[in-house]
């Protein structure tokens, strides 16, 4: 049965991490990491600087190998033979300096096996997509910041990539280019591509994952889809506002905390208390409410909250 | 393969398509021509004339003198020097003694000045204050003892081209007139300094005959050629690689491809760059010289160059290339270590210096080709590809030696390509840091 369902989850995910690590000397980067990704949904990978993301996705798209575990893409151990179905943009990115634009993307493109006229197409038309036509025989140093990230990204998504990962894609980018890459990615994610997305934005990773990890100091901390995280996230918090709620709040079986905010409260329930038992109860104690809101937690605060307050500000 | 194939034309358009290619092969011809031309031009260029006095009490050595500054004298003796030095001269090289000794002997103009009843201090006086109000720009004062101090004074002190041979035909004019008191005859005694002709010739061992002086010219020149395309594009290799370590384009790089296939292609395609640059200026070179062989009669002066065979020739292309991967490698590595160039530029010293170490022993190669150090440098990798080429032209050591020196320079190569790729792949994933040995080091252990 456990075989059965191992094939199963196989057949669905795209990407398997399965129980990683990495060393170097005496320090773990990664240490026993395991998730799944699969196709068709952006996968949020969370965590703050340092935490061991870029090792584990330079583990991922070949560049160093695990010392323990195994990672499958498409259901092959990865390595030279499956890089060129990944397109991936590094953090830390960058053109050569002197090169036409179009040369570089070549030059890109035959490394992952794309060359003669089919990738010149695919240069044009991306190019034309991204405004960038008339920058096409420009040497990178003509180019601005945002231009050259634009470039970045075309470069690695030209040979229609399987599994897009990117790195902080947005750092850099104004508004109008942010939406912009956020349609090409949602565009990828409905032809059945995988995405993952790695980013210390949690507002980013909340408007835009279908799943997430989220790891710290080598580890996994928390993972799974968006819905599952936030349901399984322990304390519920409810914005109230109204009068006249009497005793209510002294209930300990019910009430953990009251916080006071400009026009509204903000209540935590108990540990294993209902918010329906709270609004019956404040019915019954005569209060009136004019609103009551379960609210979840969003993901920056479950990120300070896991990972204690250490928000990274890269 | 066909990353490997991208990774190469890359590299080579990267080099051979841009502008800077185009003038630094245009260029380096240009240099030598210059440096071997402006010398000749300048020198030949007519000065003003000297004008000077000789005062000289009895007249002789004057006389001698200004007869040793006569176009004819000047020519005879640049005529007799060529042969000395065993040159076969051609007619045309004859005219140019001549015209180059006519352009010497109107560099002098003699002028009159009577000394008569005048005191040593009055015609020191007189002559100084005329060179001073530029009525003369020199003037000599022959002593009544040849053996005393010749007193020279000039306005024109750095023409150093009109002192020597003022200096030369002083001095033969004091020796034919020590000769004269002597009563030696000038004949005799150019019979008896006539000097020894020592015909230099080697022999390799299969009895075939090889002139030794135009030898060592050639292996200077090849030696020279080598070095200068090594460290040209050992140096191009480590700007590239510390380019694409700076700029962060290694780790898109390093996610398409192997890292031996990156390292591999680099270099190739760098080498096949400077193959190419190679290539125009050894072509150029050889139909400027059939073009004036053709046009002027050089046939005596090709002849003395040592014969070189196809075989030769692949030979000397083998070695370039094994000197080519054995110092690129290792400047890909330390282009992988350090974080700018300027800091590379530092790291290759070592690289430059080894280099240099096997220009030099090249000489010794030279002096001693069947020598058991000859032996050694021309099997040792970083030495060899410097020092074969230059013995097989010295002096063609046996078949087993150039193979067993082929091979395990081969296998050095690929040893070094290995450890180059390695340090490569992780080097250049480290951002903002040097690399240390005993860390790099590490990386070679675990990678």
């Amino acid at each position: 049965m456990l075989f059965f369902r191992k094939i199963m989850s196989e057949s669905v995910a795209s990407l398997v991490v399965d129980n990683v690590s990495k060393r170097f000397d005496e320090f773990t980067a990664v240490d026993g990491l395991s998730f799944e990704v699969r196709p068709g949904r952006v996968f949020g990978f969370l965590g703050p600087n340092g935490a061991g993301k870029t090792t584990t996705i330079r583990m991922i798209v070949g560049i160093t190998a695990p010392d323990e575990g195994e990672i499958r893409l498409f259901g092959e151990r990865v390595g030279p033979n499956v890089q060129d179905r990944i397109g991936y943009l590094p953090e830390e990115r960058g053109l050569y300096k002197k090169m036409k634009v179009v040369d570089q993307l070549r030059y890109f493109a035959a490394l992952k096996g794309l060359s003669g006229s089919d990738a010149d197409k695919r240069i044009d038309r991306w190019l034309e997509r991204m405004k960038l036509a008339e920058w096409k025989s420009k040497k990178t140093t003509d180019l601005s910041k945002g231009m050259q990230q634009k470039i970045q990204f075309i470069s690695t998504v030209l040979h229609e990539p399987d599994l897009l990962i990117l790195d902080e894609p947005f750092s850099g980018l104004d508004p109008v280019n942010v939406e912009f890459m956020i349609d090409v990615l949602s565009e990828f994610r409905q032809n059945e591509k995988t995405v993952i997305f790695s980013t210390h934005l949690m507002e980013t990773a909340e408007r835009l994952c279908h799943d997430i990890i989220l790891i710290n100091k080598s580890k996994k901390v928390i993972g799974g889809s968006l819905r599952e995280v936030k349901e399984s996230y322990g304390h519920n918090m409810i914005a109230l506002r109204g009068s006249n709620f009497g005793t209510v709040f002294d209930d300990k079986t019910l009430v953990n905390g009251v916080a006071e905010h400009a026009d509204e409260l903000e209540v935590e329930l108990a540990a294993g208390a209902d918010g329906q038992t709270l609004l019956k109860k404040l019915i019954a104690a005569g209060a009136t409410v004019t609103k009551f809101e379960q609210v979840e937690p969003t993901l920056n605060d479950i990120f300070i909250e896991k990972v204690g307050g250490v928000k990274s500000d890269a | 393969m066909r990353k490997f194939v991208a990774v190469v034309k890359h590299e080579y358009k990267k080099i051979v398509f841009k502008w800077t290619f185009l003038l630094g092969t245009l260029l380096l011809p240009v240099l030598a021509l210059v440096f071997a031309l402006v010398p000749a031009i300048l020198f030949s260029i007519k000065g003003e004339p000297t004008r000077i006095v000789v005062v000289d009490r009895d007249g002789k050595i004057s006389q001698r003198l200004k007869e040793n500054l006569t176009a004819e004298k000047i020519a005879e003796k640049g005529a007799q020097a060529a042969k000395d030095a065993q040159f076969d001269i051609t007619r045309s090289q004859d005219e140019q003694f001549r015209k180059n000794a006519q352009n010497a002997a109107a560099g002098f103009v003699f002028v009159e000045y009577s000394a008569s009843g005048k005191t040593d201090d009055q015609i020191r006086d007189e002559l100084r204050s005329m060179t001073v109000g530029k009525q003369i720009e020199a003037y000599l004062i022959v002593p009544q003892d040849d053996k005393a101090k010749f007193e020279f004074v000039s306005r024109k002190g750095g023409d150093f081209i009109a002192g020597s041979m003022l200096d030369e035909a002083l001095n033969d004019a004091v020796r034919s007139e020590r000769l004269a008191r002597a009563n030696i005859n000038e004949t005799t005694l150019k019979s008896i300094n006539q000097r020894v002709v020592l015909d230099k010739r080697s022999i390799d061992d299969e009895g075939r005959e090889k002139d030794s002086d135009m030898l060592l010219a050639a292996s200077f020149v090849i030696g020279m050629m080598i070095y200068i395309t090594l460290a040209i594009y050992g140096q191009m290799i480590l700007g590239a690689v510390v380019e694409e370590k700076e700029t962060r384009i290694a780790e898109i790089l390093f996610s398409s491809a192997r890292p031996f296939e990156l390292m591999m292609g680099k270099l190739t395609g760098v080498a096949l760059a400077g193959l190419t640059q190679l290539g125009i200026w050894v072509g150029s070179l050889a139909s400027l010289i059939a073009f004036v062989a053709v046009q002027a009669d050089l046939s005596p002066f090709l002849s003395g160059l040592p014969t070189v065979t196809p075989l030769m020739i692949l030979l000397f292309l083998i070695y370039f290339l094994l000197g080519y991967f054995a110092f690129a490698s290792l400047f890909a590595l330390i282009g992988s270590v350090v974080t700018t160039v300027q800091e590379g530029g530092q790291f290759s010293f070592p690289v430059i210096m080894t280099m240099l170490v096997g220009f030099y022993f090249s000489f010794a190669v030279i002096r001693d080709p069947n020598s058991a150090l000859s032996f050694w440098v021309s099997i040792l990798p970083f030495f060899a590809p410097m020092t074969m080429p230059v013995r097989i032209i010295a002096a063609t050591p046996p078949w087993w030696e150039i193979v067993l020196s082929i091979g395990i320079n081969t296998l050095a190569i690929f040893f070094l390509v290995w450890i180059a790729s390695r340090v490569y792949r992780i080097g250049m994933l480290m951002y903002g840091k040097r690399a240390t040995i005993p860390e790099i080091w590490r990386w070679l252990r675990q990678a």
